[in-house]
């Protein structure tokens, strides 16, 4: 047991005039870890927070010969120092007592440097290797992306816990509808543009994909989940071509009454109370030449005179609305307030450049979908041979429209872009002035033969057959840049789709066709990031411990006296050691920089960090709250956390909250072995 | 009395090693390198050496122990190739910038893709600029003295760099030869002991080895390691004359092979200056003035006496045994170029020089090839003009 007064008066290895930020935990770790030293001491550092701020040459702040090299390579390092002083000693050169120690972040240790660690603590040097811990890292959607709902297509900003999403069911190919259990907001983030031929999607590098891994002739192919990274161009990927039958859409729109006061004149008007072709027939119409002047109380379209739209959308109108319409010569309206806010409350949006489709359009029945696109078609398309294009100065339209074609049976190409000057044609109309275009060129599906030929076809796409999904090949990846990113859980089957593309929900990293129930891992999310065991990090202290070492622990600074015994046991025991230590970070954590050693007790009293050692394989608790906290005083504590906060968060926090208690059980398990 | 007896070159480069004796030895197996491993590691198994020797998980940590071991004030050696090489990079510049003298032989083969594992420069080469000195060997023989006097040469006091010793693979590691090997006691009255001037285990005096250093500083410390390879080659001169006296072979920054009066030349590192000096014989029976320098030390690259030394020919060809891709042609003839170009004698006669580059992946060259060489300088001097200024020879076009 060591004693404050002798501690305090060891001289310290690690002096002050360094250029760590105030309130840092690492130099606080590090000199509680000097201070269990009783011999002279290498020290060989990995590149990182510690090594930059404490050697600005000419100035440095060690007491004690010290080494860097690079940033993989700490353990690696401090081996060789281990084995020429092994050599002296033998030689007779050497008579003194030396201790080594290497210290590494936790970026340099758990993934760069972990090659350099296991083969120190393969091979049985006699150092001690520190990790003063404070990262780590997650996966995501750009926030752009398009989520396939039961309520339609819907933007991933707007999907609310709870709600219903589409899935891919891994055993059976089928569409299945599973729930949303949460989203997260995964900050600004690299983001990259996966495109096939009719689907495209931004998603972060780390984000897992259902891939077909073909296992070659006369083998089962099987799906299997890779990230961004890792898919090459050529590899198949699933898409949606094919929702269910949905149901005629029940509006549920309170007409202005007669009298209000803000009306001063009230035409009445017949207002459909559900959906039909005829009416998204109109509605497609209104996409593409419509608009509305609620001021005015006014509907408009642009459509000639004699032209054959006019005449379609004449029909239409009288058949739904029955009501009189004033006509130009270039334009066609109607003054009905009633009808100005039925048409936009149903979500269309007003102006060219930011009209879309609205998710509803996505559930209604084939028969409906088809007549809205007629109606599109009427508007802004026109035909080229066999297949159809559609021009818009929306892009949001174009994407939603490809999505809604790719599910009515119509292959889609990619979103093209256009400048065309003013006065050009566009459409059959000129242009009042210059224009920056998108449009999309589709056809009808083709319907493959494939009774007669299904093993051909289904060599090339195995899905041939499925009702819902079909595999497509990944045409490019490009790296798009930086942008804000989001990320959903979904129960069961952990997946969804996601701009017509089939991909893994955050969290599990790789998982296969993870079997149900077998997920039990939660994942807190931050800009930046939380600590060890809690993410989807690998478990670093039972990885060192799998290596059969001698001594193994974590230890947090708030309990000094625990880590300095543990650096005791840890330098005497005669051969290699690890110890994991929590580093709290105010700049990453966000966190008042006086409070670094009550936020490292906080992390240790909600068994967050507990505190352990494994003596020769023997697991033994150093250190057990007497009164075991709720992780939400952690997650309070601490500004990187706010987004858990938010009220559809909240299931998350008791998933956090069983998982600690699981981990909790299992330490104490493991120690009654 | 030196022993003569048949050995390969990793197999002498091994007995090298273990007459050295150093303290600490972390080196991982790579084709064709392997055999100095495992030679050694009998060595360490049977005690004749007192070596502690480590088998690190990859060549990244073995450099990174040399250099914690080297830093930790002893004699470290390792050895490697091709990608071995290439694995531990970085650490190279780290390593000639701390100052150690760790010596490591390196047996060349070419640099992966595609894989091959047969013999050709590109490895040592891409590791020119890493402030390492560089010193080739031409056979068995030199492969075993250039290891001993690496020694000397990296511990000396005005030099404190790490020296790779180059012996080309297969061609002399796997190749048995005569060679003469020296006994233990020279050798190690030879190279004496290491005492280090700093040591990370010296608790009176602790030291930081690896601070950073920003834009005030790094350039200075850079200018000084430019410095230090200046006095590289009179150390180089100096080691060479002790071990003349110990062995009656002489060595030098280069070996000039009937240059005197010659007026063809060629310029050639490792194993096929021997295959051109028997060319050059042949071509001297007929009358030709063929001649040829072999480069011994190739960092720090001895500009001026080469230039010196190749002054009065009347064309010369550098070969190569690697490519810059994208370079005035390979490295050695970027060398010379530059060598001629800026010590050229003050008549400003322009020698013509032209590249061939050759052995890549192993590629057999023998004495037809050499000879066309030769051939072809004395079609350049007898018709002033150069039909190609870099060809690859003993290719498939």
């Amino acid at each position: 047991m060591a004693n404050i007064k002798e501690l305090s008066k060891k001289p310290e290895l690690l002096t002050g005039g360094h250029r760590l930020c105030a309130g840092c935990g690492a130099p606080i770790v590090i000199r509680q870890v000097l201070a269990a030293t009783k011999t002279p001491v290498v020290i060989a550092n990995a590149t990182g927070c510690v090594e930059v701020s404490t050697t600005i040459y000419p100035y440095t702040a060690w007491n004690c010969s010290w080494i860097h090299v690079a940033f993989e390579n700490a353990a690696a390092v401090i081996a060789g120092v281990e084995t020429m002083y092994r050599s002296l000693k033998k030689q007779g050169k050497i008579s003194d007592e030396y201790r080594f120690i290497a210290f590494g972040g936790d970026g340099g240790t758990y993934d760069i440097g972990i090659q350099a660690l296991s083969g120190m603590l393969e091979r049985g040097h006699q150092c001690l290797y520190v990790c003063y811990n404070n990262e780590a890292y997650m996966n995501c959607l750009s926030n752009s992306s398009l989520i396939m709902t039961k309520d339609g297509l819907k933007k991933i900003t707007e999907i609310k816990k709870g709600e219903e999403i589409y899935a891919f069911d891994q055993k059976t190919y089928d569409l299945v509808l599973k729930k949303c259990t949460g989203i997260f907001d995964n900050g600004v983030k690299k983001v990259y543009e996966l495109e096939t031929l009719h689907h495209s999607i931004k998603a972060t590098g780390n984000h897992p994909f259902l891939v077909l891994k073909r296992n070659g002739r006369g083998k089962e192919n099987e799906f299997i989940w890779k990230t961004l990274e890792e898919i090459k161009p050529g590899d198949e990927i699933v898409t949606l071509k094919n929702l269910d039958e949905g149901e005629s859409f029940k509006f549920k729109f309170r007409k202005v009454k007669k009298g209000n006061y803000k009306v001063a004149h009230l035409n009445e008007i017949d207002l459909p109370e559900i959906s039909s072709p005829d009416l998204m027939k109109y509605l497609g119409i209104y996409v593409g030449d419509g608009w509305i002047r609620n001021e005015k109380g006014e509907v408009g379209f642009a459509l000639p005179e004699n032209s054959k739209e006019r005449e379609i959308f004449l029909q239409l109108h009288s058949k739904i609305f029955g009501k009189k319409i004033r006509k130009d010569k270039n334009y066609v309206y109607i003054n009905s307030v009633n009808l100005a806010n039925f048409i936009e409350s149903l979500g269309f949006n007003k102006g060219a450049k930011n009209k879309i489709i609205p998710s509803w359009v996505f559930t209604l029945p084939k028969e409906e979908r088809e007549a809205f696109i007629e109606g599109l078609m009427l508007s802004d398309g026109y035909k080229i041979k066999n297949s159809f294009r559609y021009v818009s100065a929306s892009k949001d339209l174009l994407r939603t429209l490809r999505l809604l074609l790719q599910i009515t049976d119509y292959r889609v190409g990619k979103i093209h872009q256009q400048k065309k000057e003013k006065g050009a044609k566009c459409v059959q109309r000129e242009l009042l002035k210059d224009s920056t275009y998108g449009y999309i060129c589709f056809s009808k599906r083709r319907e493959w033969n494939i009774r007669k030929y299904s093993n051909q076809y289904k060599y090339q796409n195995f899905l041939i057959g499925n009702k819902y999904f079909e595999t497509e090949k990944v045409k490019s990846i490009k790296l798009i840049g930086e942008e804000p990113t989001l990320d959903l859980r979904v129960e069961d089957e952990h997946n969804f789709i996601a701009d017509g593309i089939v991909v893994h929900n955050t969290g599990i990293q790789r998982s296969g066709a993870t079997p149900k129930g077998a997920d039990t891992t939660t994942s807190p999310v931050g800009k930046s990031a939380t600590i060890g065991k809690m993410q989807e990090r690998k478990d670093l202290t039972a990885i060192c411990a799998a290596h059969n070492v001698p001594y193994v622990a974590q230890a947090s600074p708030a309990y000094w006296n625990d880590l300095v015994t543990k650096v005791e046991k840890a330098l005497n025991c005669g051969g290699p050691s690890f110890i994991n230590i929590l580093a709290p970070c105010h700049r990453g954590w966000r966190y008042n920089p006086e409070d670094t050693i009550q936020i490292a007790r906080l992390a240790v009293q909600t068994c967050i960090w507990p505190l352990y050692e494994v003596e020769n394989g023997k697991y033994k608790i150093t250190y057990r709250p007497k009164e075991k906290k709720p992780v939400i005083e952690w997650f309070r504590s601490q500004g990187r956390f706010r987004h858990l906060f938010k009220p559809e968060n909240a299931a998350i926090l008791e998933e956090i909250q069983n998982k600690v208690d699981a981990d909790w059980e299992k330490l104490q398990k493991l120690e009654s072995l | 009395m030196p022993k003569i007896i048949a050995r390969t070159g990793d197999d002498a480069v091994a007995e090298a090693m273990r007459q050295i004796n150093p303290d600490v030895v972390v080196a991982y197996p790579i084709t064709p390198q392997t055999e100095i491993v495992q030679f050694f590691s009998e060595f360490v198994a049977q005690g004749r050496v007192k070596t502690e020797f480590i088998c690190p998980e990859s060549e990244h940590s073995a450099m990174s122990a040399c250099i914690g071991a080297s830093a930790a004030g002893g004699r470290v050696m390792t050895a490697t190739s091709s990608q071995g090489l290439a694995y531990m990079w970085e650490l190279l510049y780290i390593a000639s910038s701390y100052r150690l003298p760790i010596v490591m032989p390196v047996v060349n083969r070419a640099l992966s893709g595609p894989i091959n594992i047969h013999c050709d420069h590109s490895d040592t080469m891409g590791a020119r600029d890493s402030g390492w000195i560089q010193i080739f060997s031409e056979n068995v023989q030199e492969s075993y003295d250039n290891t001993i006097q690496a020694i000397r040469i990296a511990e000396h006091k005005d030099v404190l760099l790490p020296v790779m010793v180059t012996l080309d693979g297969f061609i002399i590691s796997h190749a048995m030869e005569r060679f003469e090997m020296l006994d233990d006691e020279v050798v190690q009255r030879f190279t004496g002991e290491y005492k280090p001037e700093y040591s990370l285990l010296d608790k009176e005096h602790p030291i930081t080895y690896g601070p950073l250093q920003l834009f005030d500083y790094y350039m200075e410390q850079k200018r000084q390691q430019h410095e230090v390879m200046k006095s590289v080659a009179g150390i180089v001169l100096e080691v060479a004359k002790d071990f003349e006296k110990i062995s009656k072979r002489k060595y030098g920054l280069f070996e000039e092979y009937k240059m005197d009066d010659a007026e063809l030349g060629i310029v050639v590192l490792g194993s096929s200056a021997g295959t051109a000096k028997t060319v050059v014989d042949m071509l001297r029976k007929e009358g030709v003035r063929a001649g040829l320098l072999k480069i011994r030390v190739f960092r720090p690259f001895p500009a001026a006496e080469i230039a010196s030394s190749l002054s009065h020919l009347k064309a010369i060809a550098v070969l190569d045994r690697s490519d810059t891709f994208g370079g005035l042609g390979g490295p050695v003839f970027e060398e010379i170029c530059g060598a001629l170009f800026n010590y050229q004698f003050p008549d400003g006669c322009r020698i013509p020089v032209v590249n061939y580059i050759y052995g890549l992946g192993g590629r057999d060259i023998n004495l037809d090839h050499i000879k066309k060489v030769y051939m072809d300088l004395a079609e350049i001097v007898q018709t002033g003009k150069i039909k190609e200024l870099v060809q690859y020879l003993g290719v498939r076009e």
